[in-house]
């Protein structure tokens, strides 16, 4: 073989270890670009879909929506028709891991309950993310949603703002064993620690009409009590609503949680001082960009906080609050 | 090894130009390319935002339209005249009309505007006194609410005297919180132009919102809205701003009004593309990723570096067909040279191509042919020369001569004449010496007309009185080349053919000269001459007559043309019956060894 054809042959060979090499990086350059089946997946699974009564979720979803154009994913929301439904929940997700998604966002509707279900997922090698309410145990790859602990705290710094020390306050949480109730009890009472004098916890189930029956017997038997701090949205109603109705407006200072429609109009009337509204939209957003990370295989926190505010009659039409509490109706 | 380094340096060369040229004009290509592809995009978005500015722009005339037909509606003019009259309207009448009728009139006039006008959320007149009449007739004023400044005091400003808000939440009526984008108009009392309070036309912001959505610019691309102080009118991540998870260049864009800039965000390069509406002042940004713009870029870009490549297989193929086609004759003809330096004459190169190399091998072909030629007529004339030597030498031996130089010289002293007996031997000596005693076949011509001279004293002595000769050469071109015993046969073949056996006596002179260049020698006898055909034959006849010195005339001729070329020679001049001139022409050189 003289020289030449010794060079003819690298040349010729270097030219096409070339071609192949730069197929390879673009290939791997435009791997979620090249195809559209290469689209990933993420199934979400909400704990209700009734949007209209629940605009918490309404704004979950637009945040989901909104990352799913962002990030360049295909999404599918699914969710029972109400938060109680832990059986269709669960249900729900046995047949959405059947087309194998790339990732799963799930609000659990339990605790404890969706612990077997989110296994299953896990076990189908399957990336798993929470978003406002999680599983027991450490099945899931992260949880992202309020601080609960830290909007308790908000809440009895809120409280203190109106109110004298030593005076009588309640706390009226929703659902015992709830890992948010307990969480926020928790952050008010280790706020309020020896600034006040608490009551025990009472619990509204987490329905209007037994807040306000509790909160209207406290009010008139407890001529004491100074400040009330309702842990949830129907409960905050709730209790809204006694105080609205009885002479005590003036007296006693609501701080609640969360933003429908009817906490935030007694927000604007100073029935309620202040509320603690979380960001339901950053929960779904980040839900779906921290389960594309997931995907590319990026390290995650295991915790990541949505953050939460304090809303009062003050700062409630700010420009940069309007779209928190209000949601655009369709 | 010059060869390869040849086809080296070929493909070498071939590969380097073609790939540089190709990158060269491919990188101009694709920049231009980039560039317009760049402009397309950049246009596209443009019109894409001013587009979106019309559209904005037809909804909120629309609105100041209806804000301008309301304002002055007889009823509702009515309605704020009737008011104006009496402040307590309940009780009042205006027109003979109840102030009551006259704002179920207003509010008629509203629902049927806002029926057709899908677009409109409300439309509310508010009054000074606190008085607020809307299309629907249950709504109530929210105790809560801040109740809205009169045009006059707002900053913002549009035409007509009319303002246009951003965006927000319209808490005006109770238990309603609206996304609406309001048209507030002054409301004047026209029959006593007197301020009465304010209309409020707000258009359903899910319109604007669904109008910024429809809109898609690149993959992920959007637009948003910001008014002239640089708040945001509409942005679909609106929420991830205010948490901090998101950013603008707000600040930039709001002092680019219309045009484009890019920037960084989130680590991805943006290009904003601006277009306010000089109508509304609000500035519709169209927010473009760059990376989305040119999402085919890469794409240009394998196939720019697939073609370089295949273009370099090519031409390195190429390169290497040419240089083998340009080398592989060079090489055969090299290797052939070679043999040739070996001493092979006997090879033909075929290169088997038709171009220039093809061309010299033909011409080298050619030459090698002469030169084997060359070489083998040297062989045969130094072979001859050799032959003509050896006889020129057996002739100085020639016994025939001696033995009949011995019987004259026998007779002689039987004769008693000893004296010329004596002459004639060492005379005959002398002619001997002479003849041997240079070994090469060339003397000069001193040797040889002395040499000629003993021959002819010796002929004088045998032949007496029949005989007479005379040598007359040039003493100058005695120093002069010739060949040993050219003179001699001439001279013989004069006397054996010409003079011997005549009745008068044979005259023979010798004559040597210069003429230019040449030497000339001429022997002229007085005998019996040739016939031409005689002439002819002279040359023909390899073989000397009888009794000659053995060499004939045709020897002298050939010698003269092997040592000199033939240009030279011997020449015969004869009438029959008058004598014979023969003449030998040679080059005049002059051998200072001689």
């Amino acid at each position: 073989m003289t020289r030449e054809s010794r060079l003819i042959t690298i040349l010729v060979i270097v030219s096409i270890l070339a071609a192949i090499a730069i197929t390879v990086v673009y290939r791997k350059n435009n791997s979620i670009e090249v195809g559209l089946e290469k689209k990933p997946k993420i199934a979400v699974v909400l704990k209700t879909i009734d949007y209209r009564s629940l605009a918490f979720w309404q704004t979950v979803k637009d945040g989901i929506e909104s990352a799913g154009k962002d990030f360049n994913v295909d999404i599918s929301i699914q969710g029972p028709m109400s938060e109680t439904q832990v059986d269709e929940q669960i249900l729900i997700i046995r047949n959405a891991i059947k087309t194998k998604p790339d990732a799963f966002v799930i609000a659990a509707a339990d605790y404890d309950r969706l612990i077997p279900i989110a296994t299953e997922i896990k076990d189908a090698q399957i990336p798993l993310v929470t978003i406002d309410s999680f599983i027991n145990g450490e099945v899931a790859d992260t949880r992202i949603g309020t601080n609960n602990y830290d909007a308790g705290q908000k809440a009895g710094a809120a409280l203190m703002e109106n109110i004298r020390p030593g005076s009588k306050v309640v706390i009226m949480s929703y659902v015992k064993g709830t890992s948010s109730a307990i969480d926020r009890e928790m952050g008010v009472r280790d706020f309020l620690k020896g600034m006040v004098e608490l009551e025990d916890t009472i619990f509204s189930r987490g329905e209007i009409s037994v807040a306000y029956d509790q909160a209207a017997h406290l009010l008139e038997s407890d001529p004491e009590l100074k400040g009330i701090i309702a842990l949830n949205d129907p409960t905050t109603i709730g209790v809204a609503r006694a105080l609205n109705d009885s002479n005590k407006k003036l007296d006693v200072i609501l701080v609640g949680f969360d933003n429908s429609l009817s906490v935030l109009g007694f927000v604007e009337a100073e029935v309620v001082r202040d509320t603690i509204v979380q960001k339901p939209f950053n929960m779904g957003y980040l839900g779906i960009k921290t389960a594309v990370d997931l995907i590319n295989g990026k390290k995650v926190d295991a915790f990541i906080d949505t953050g939460s505010k304090v809303i009062n009659h003050q700062n409630m039409l700010l420009p940069e609050n309007q779209k928190l509490l209000f949601p655009v109706t369709r | 090894m010059k060869i390869r380094s040849l086809q080296l340096s070929i493909i070498l060369g071939f590969a380097v130009l073609i790939l540089l040229s190709i990158i060269t004009i491919g990188t101009f290509t694709f920049y231009i390319f980039n560039d317009t592809l760049k402009r397309n995009s950049l246009d596209s978005s443009s019109q894409v935002v001013s587009q979106l500015n019309r559209q904005i722009d037809n909804y909120i005339s629309n609105m100041d339209n209806i804000s301008q037909v309301a304002i002055s509606h007889p009823d509702v003019q009515d309605y704020v005249h009737g008011l104006s009259n009496d402040k307590n309207f309940l009780t009042s009448e205006a027109d003979g009309e109840s102030p009551s009728q006259a704002k179920n009139r207003v509010t008629s006039l509203f629902q049927s505007i806002i029926s057709v006008r899908k677009d409109i959320n409300s439309i509310m007149l508010l009054l000074d006194s606190k008085t607020l009449v809307t299309n629907n007739p249950l709504d109530q004023i929210n105790p809560y609410a801040d109740w809205p400044a009169t045009t006059s005091t707002r900053t913002e400003s549009g035409p007509f005297s009319a303002s246009l808000s951003s965006s927000y939440v319209q808490d005006i009526i109770i238990g309603k919180y609206s996304w609406v984008i309001t048209m507030s108009r002054d409301v004047y009392d026209f029959r006593t132009n007197q301020h009465r309070g304010v209309l409020l036309v707000d258009l359903d912001y899910s319109i604007i919102e669904g109008l910024c959505n429809s809109i898609q610019l690149g993959k992920s691309g959007y637009v948003f809205i910001i008014n002239p102080m640089g708040e945001i009118v509409y942005h679909p991540r609106q929420q991830l701003i205010y948490s901090g998870l998101k950013e603008e260049l707000i600040d930039k864009i709001k002092n680019i009004p219309n045009g484009q800039l890019t920037g960084e965000i989130n680590n991805r390069e943006v290009l904003y593309t601006t277009k306010t509406s000089e109508y509304t002042g609000w500035t519709v940004v169209g927010v473009s990723y760059l990376d989305e713009l040119f999402y085919n870029r890469s794409e240009i870009e394998y196939y720019f570096a697939m073609i370089v490549v295949a273009c370099f297989l090519g031409s390195v193929l190429l390169s290497y067909y040419i240089s083998l086609k340009i080398t592989r004759p060079l090489e055969i003809l090299r290797r052939s040279v070679q043999a040739v330096e070996g001493g092979n004459f006997d090879i033909e190169i075929n290169v088997n191509s038709t171009d220039e190399v093809n061309g010299l091998a033909q011409d080298f072909n050619i030459a090698i042919r002469k030169i084997k030629e060359l070489i083998e007529q040297n062989a045969r004339t130094y072979e001859q020369k050799r032959k003509h030597e050896l006889k020129s030498l057996q002739a100085q031996i020639n016994p025939h001569f001696l033995y009949n130089t011995l019987d004259s010289i026998i007779w002689m002293i039987e004769c008693g004449e000893s004296k010329d007996a004596i002459t004639m031997t060492s005379t005959l000596a002398k002619f001997f010496r002479l003849g041997i005693s240079k070994g090469g076949d060339i003397i000069s011509v001193k040797d040889e007309i002395e040499h000629l001279s003993c021959y002819l004293t010796i002929q004088k002595m045998r032949y007496k009185d029949s005989l007479d000769y005379s040598i007359d050469v040039d003493p100058a071109i005695y120093s002069c080349r010739t060949l040993k015993l050219l003179i001699q046969p001439l001279v013989e073949n004069a006397i054996y053919h010409g003079l011997k056996g005549q009745d008068k006596i044979g005259m023979l002179n010798v004559f040597g000269f210069r003429d230019k260049q040449d030497l000339v020698f001429k022997v002229v006898d007085n005998g019996i001459g040739m016939t031409s055909k005689e002439l002819s034959e002279i040359f023909n006849s390899n073989s000397p007559s009888k009794g000659s010195s053995g060499i004939g005339v045709k020897n002298v001729l050939d010698r003269i043309q092997l040592y000199f070329g033939l240009d030279y020679g011997v020449s015969f001049e004869s009438f029959k019956g008058k004598g014979t001139t023969a003449t030998i022409r040679l080059p005049a050189i002059i051998d200072s060894e001689l």
